[in-house]
């Protein structure tokens, strides 16, 4: 047992946390929010040119072919920098989806504009008034000859001002389906509209787009079984996210709490403070080596099925919970803009209800322990 | 990274696991008595402690030439880890707090009188630290060593001193330098527990069993019982605590309550409908399942931390503790709402869901959060040491 990471890993660390330190600082995370885009140019240029997009993607489609702990070491310093990029959705998500269900043709055209950053592609997954589990896809894919015809609204389409493709689930007499659409197709219509954290989201409607079978991913009516695969995954980095944004909201608020008087006290001094901070740094860095399990367990080819769910359910009530009291502790600044904790307090709420979200995490868990 | 234990730790873990299978004894592993099955105070447990002493399994972290193996502390955490799965006694003081601390500061005579004796299982502590007024503080204990001719005479009283009443030493920590400052005027004693002018007083719980007052009416102790260096008693004190981290507070039998209440959900049923498809149930359960992941992983923190023998891992150890009892005493929590008024039913009757599986355990981890530095005492190490937080409290 050990939780030493190797000279590699500690590389990519630290080369992201400088790299996402230049490119993402707080003013550059400012300016980011609520724009359509979303992602700093130059941002994502380093990030591409980094070889990070491509991080989970095999050489052999030009990516960095690296595992799963040292994608969590890379996403737990996104998270400590709020970093606003489509990496997620495009390089997590999308090329997982590709590498997992594609044709040898869709990955060949796909993968190696993912990692080079060239290409974003981006999931459209939820609908309105619908919930996170395959019964939540209900977007119809009519088979019409040999295309499918799409019809219905997606919801929670991030960054899809700048995709090039879509990646979007929908229901054919087959059962779920994943089809790359081109959201400049005739019949697509994409609104942006403004999102807790200030991450572009678009609402993604479809007007009897037509698709040609060969742009399915995956075999027909598989497209569930490839997305909870993927998702799995997924949710192990966005756990190591949480865990990065927890532990810096926590970090600046020691800091603070140290230099702030009252009653001729730091406020570090009053200990209805101090346990807050002793509480949420044992949340975190316990947090922190349940996702490293999480992640080890997926690289090692053993089953995440629990450890996935669990290690997003910890890590987002941490961060949610960590960044609630740090914002007590900052006290009325924590309330205006000025200030950064509230940017943590946004993100942390927005990744504890995107992508399974509470319930559906502690059903998945309670399914694989009671059923 | 690695999450598993090596081949030799793995091969350890599995040997102990197959000789507690075959050495099952009803009567000495008692899963009802839920912490205090940790104590050795029957003659079966004396017993069953003398074939743990027979494996070679007290004082592995010992040196060498103390009859220890000099292995990591990590075997005694799965030893530990194992007996407490299985409701057995423990390694318990002797080997931790007393062999070590004698190792490091004892006199030889001490030493030759003492290690031999703990290997083998022979002798019981009790530990004598709190007093009235020496809890959470405890370096504010008032316990007083007079010098006389020979030895010191003791006069007072002690608190919470679990296994007195079966014990054969105490081991006592007494102000002898009340001039001193108060964390360097205590010294620690060895004395029989039937001394005379000891004067045991047994103090029932709510846990089960009982704990005890000890009062001291001069109770002579001859110069050479008292352990170490005079004055620095309450230094031994905290060492001995920290080297103790990997014996200390075990997550067993939390995931050994999680596995029966997983088990009740699954077999029982609440107005004809099966427990485990209730949802506010199916909720619990999957936080409950989290947080002891969660604690795991805090235990797999501390351990990794303390390899290779570097300094002991304090903070880590704290944080464990903090979560870990907290949890504890909310599984216990959770599973009696979970079944209901016939939670209400006390322990070892057949009316009692699970014999009262719970409702004992409800009352016996309530000391958790306190015994051993409690949370808010863990919480201010956190706060103070790790985090850099100013000391005002
Ligand atoms: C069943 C049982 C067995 C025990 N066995 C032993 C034994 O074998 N040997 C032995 O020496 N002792 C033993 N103890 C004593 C145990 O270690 C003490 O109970 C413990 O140290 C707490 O002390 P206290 O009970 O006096 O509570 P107090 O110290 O009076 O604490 C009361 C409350 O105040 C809080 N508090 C205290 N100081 C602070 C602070 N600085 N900041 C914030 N909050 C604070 C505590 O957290 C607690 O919530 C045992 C106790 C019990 C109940």
């Amino acid at each position: 047992m050990d939780l030493d990471l190797s000279e590699e890993q500690e590389a990519i660390r630290d080369m992201t946390h400088s790299l996402l330190e230049e490119y993402s600082s707080v003013e550059a995370v400012r300016i980011a929010e609520d724009d359509p885009k979303g992602v700093p140019e130059a941002l994502w240029k380093q990030l591409s040119e980094g070889g990070l997009v491509g991080v989970l993607i095999p050489e052999e489609f030009g990516g960095g072919g690296l595992g799963m702990v040292e994608a969590a070491l890379i996403y737990e310093e996104i998270g400590r920098a709020m970093a606003p990029t489509p990496h997620f959705v495009s390089g997590v998500m999308s090329a997982s989806v590709m590498l997992e269900a594609g044709s040898e043709a869709q990955k060949l055209a796909w993968l190696p504009k993912i990692a080079s950053g060239e290409a974003v592609l981006t999931p459209a997954w939820i609908e309105p008034e619908r919930g996170y589990g395959e019964v939540g896809v209900q977007l119809e894919a009519k088979r019409e000859g040999d295309d499918f015809v799409l019809s219905g609204t997606k919801l929670s389409v991030n960054y899809a001002g700048v995709a090039e493709r879509l990646l979007v689930l929908a229901r054919s007499e087959d059962g779920v389906e994943i089809l790359l659409v081109d959201p400049h197709a005739e019949g697509v219509r994409l609104t942006h509209y403004l999102s807790q954290s200030g991450e572009p989201h678009y609402k993604v409607d479809f007007d009897g787009v037509r698709v040609p079978t060969s742009d399915r991913v995956g075999e027909a009516g598989n497209g569930w079984a490839t997305w909870d695969t993927v998702m799995h995954r997924g949710i192990v980095l966005l756990a190591a996210q949480a865990i990065g944004g927890a532990a810096r909201c926590l970090e600046e608020t020691v800091e603070y709490a140290k230099v702030r008087v009252q009653f001729d006290k730091p406020l570090g001094a009053f200990q209805a403070l101090a346990h807050y901070m002793a509480d949420a740094s044992t949340h975190i860095d316990g947090g922190r080596v349940l996702v490293h399990e999480a992640a080890w367990n997926a690289a090692e080819g053993r089953s995440i099925a629990r450890f996935a769910p669990m290690a997003k359910l910890f890590a987002c009530n941490t961060y949610q919970q960590t960044t609630k009291v740090c914002a007590q502790i900052w006290g009325g600044v924590a309330f205006t803009i000025e200030y950064d904790v509230q940017m943590f307090f946004r993100r942390a709420k927005e990744l504890q209800l995107s992508w399974w979200d509470t319930p559906y995490l502690e059903e998945l868990i309670a399914a694989d322990v009671l059923d | 990274m690695n999450f598993d234990f090596t081949p030799e730790e793995q091969t350890f873990a599995d040997e102990v696991e197959a000789w507690l299978v075959e050495n099952h004894d009803p009567v000495v592993m008692d899963h009802h008595r839920e912490n205090f099955s940790q104590l050795s105070d029957t003659p079966e447990r004396r017993a069953f402690m003398k074939k743990l002493a027979a494996k070679g399994w007290l004082g592995m972290s010992w040196p060498k030439e103390y009859g220890g193996q000099e292995i990591e502390g990590v075997y005694e955490f799965i030893l530990t880890e194992a007996l407490a799965r299985h409701a057995a006694p423990q390694i318990g003081k002797g080997v931790g707090i007393i062999g070590k601390t004698l190792i490091r500061h004892g006199s030889d005579k001490l030493k030759q009188e003492f290690l031999p004796k703990i290997l083998s299982a022979e002798v019981e502590f009790a530990v004598g630290y709190s007093e009235p007024q020496a809890g959470s503080d405890a370096a504010n204990m008032q316990l007083k060593a007079d010098k006389v001719e020979g030895g010191w005479n003791l006069n007072g009283q002690k608190m919470w001193t679990t296994s007195a009443h079966f014990a054969e030493w105490y081991w006592v920590g007494a102000r002898t330098d009340p001039d001193k400052s108060k964390h360097n005027g205590i010294s620690l004693f060895l004395i029989p527990m039937d001394h005379p002018g000891l004067e045991v007083q047994s103090l029932p719980t709510i846990g089960k069993d009982t704990t005890n007052q000890v009062f001291f009416e001069d109770v002579f102790v001859p110069d050479d019982y008292l352990v170490g260096v005079r004055g620095r008693g309450f230094q031994y004190i905290a060492e001995a605590l920290d080297l103790e981290r990997f014996t200390m507070f075990t997550l067993s039998p939390i995931t050994n309550r999680t596995q029966v209440l997983v088990d009740y959900a699954k077999t029982s049923k609440r107005d004809g409908k099966p427990v485990r498809e209730n949802p506010d149930t199916r909720r619990l359960i999957a936080n409950i399942v989290t947080d002891t992941a969660v604690s795991k992983a805090l235990s797999t923190r501390f351990l990794c931390a303390a390899r290779g023998g570097g300094k002991p891992p304090t903070i880590p150890s704290s944080q464990y503790k903090l979560f870990t009892t907290s949890l504890s005493q909310r599984v216990c929590d959770e599973a009696l709402d979970i079944s209901g008024a016939a939670g209400t039913i006390r322990e070892g009757q057949e009316l009692a869901p699970l014999l009262g599986r719970f409702e004992g355990a409800y009352r016996a981890t309530m000391n958790e959060t306190v015994g051993g530095g409690s949370s808010e005492i863990q919480k201010n190490i956190i706060a103070r040491r790790h985090l850099g937080l100013p000391k005002n409290f």
